[in-house]
């Protein structure tokens, strides 16, 4: 129940939950592309708010607080998702790109690819090829590929956030690049 | 190896290097050389940019198309989230 020393405070959370978290949501929302975990991250973000309102200047804007104690709450749960995924490379089939010299293969080495359209994704086959080859790379590569793509972050920041070294980080987006140029030469551009 | 001479394995590597975090102007040169030389690399190289564009391009636009409905936090949501807060 409400305790009775400041009944005041639970007041304000109210409020704040009722005027904010359709936006909180929102922004969870389009950063996890997961309805669940979107709601329960606006929702630590309220007990984290309750918790630190001591720490809440009144001269700020809520909106503002609440936004960054969530943008905390997300970067996290990132690093976690990311740090859960255990990479195997071993176990990926993937084509061997290089021989020993370093040399391509001569099965995947790059060949001009026919001038692209600009309509390319607005074909519906070429969507399909684009995202099963995404989807045939090991799960780390995906997250680290979404991440540069779909946060508007810069590299060292992505980096701090997966806690990996800037030459794990552009390691990992080569090989996961050159895996998917393999693919979409195969079954698009040669097929 | 010559030492001004990369692999493709290094060259294509530097490729995406060079597009998140830049080279130093000795990787530069180095892959400017190699990429002169070698046909594959060059294709290499303006496909993993066009890789990029199409990848941003589709990744966003799915995301859109799914956060387009708009949707609030569900109502159900929004009490539990008061009636927990109480309980503190």
């Amino acid at each position: 129940m409400i305790p009775p020393e400041n009944p005041s405070k639970h007041k304000t959370l109210s409020d704040w939950v009722h005027l904010y978290s359709d936006d909180l949501f929102q922004r969870a929302f389009h950063r996890t592309s997961d309805k669940e975990a979107a709601e329960d991250l606006v929702q630590e973000t309220f007990i984290s708010a309750f918790k630190a309102i001591e720490n809440f200047r009144s001269d700020s804007k809520a909106r503002t607080w609440l936004f960054s104690i969530l943008n905390n709450k997300i970067n996290d749960h990132h690093r976690a998702k990311f740090k859960k995924v255990v990479l195997n490379e071993s176990e990926f089939v993937g084509s061997k790109a290089f021989d020993d010299n370093g040399s391509w293969m001569d099965a995947v080495s790059p060949s001009k690819w026919d001038e692209l359209e600009g309509a390319l994704l607005d074909q519906q086959e070429f969507r399909a090829v684009l995202e099963s080859c995404l989807a045939d790379l090991p799960e780390k590569w995906n997250l680290a590929l979404l991440n540069k793509f779909m946060e508007e972050k810069t590299a060292e920041e992505i980096c701090q956030e997966l806690n990996i070294s800037p030459s794990n980080y552009w390691q990992m987006l080569h090989r996961a690049k050159v895996q998917l140029r393999i693919c979409i030469q195969n079954n698009w551009f040669n097929s | 190896m010559n030492i001004l001479m990369l692999s493709c394995q290094k060259a294509s590597e530097f490729i995406e290097k060079k597009s998140i975090f830049g080279l130093n102007r000795g990787e530069r040169i180095q892959l400017f050389l190699h990429t002169s030389m070698c046909d594959a690399c060059k294709s290499y190289e303006k496909q993993s940019l066009q890789l990029d564009s199409l990848m941003e391009e589709h990744l966003n636009s799915e995301l859109n198309e799914k956060s387009s409905m708009k949707e609030g936090l569900s109502p159900d949501r929004k009490e539990q989230i008061i009636k927990d807060l109480k309980e503190k």
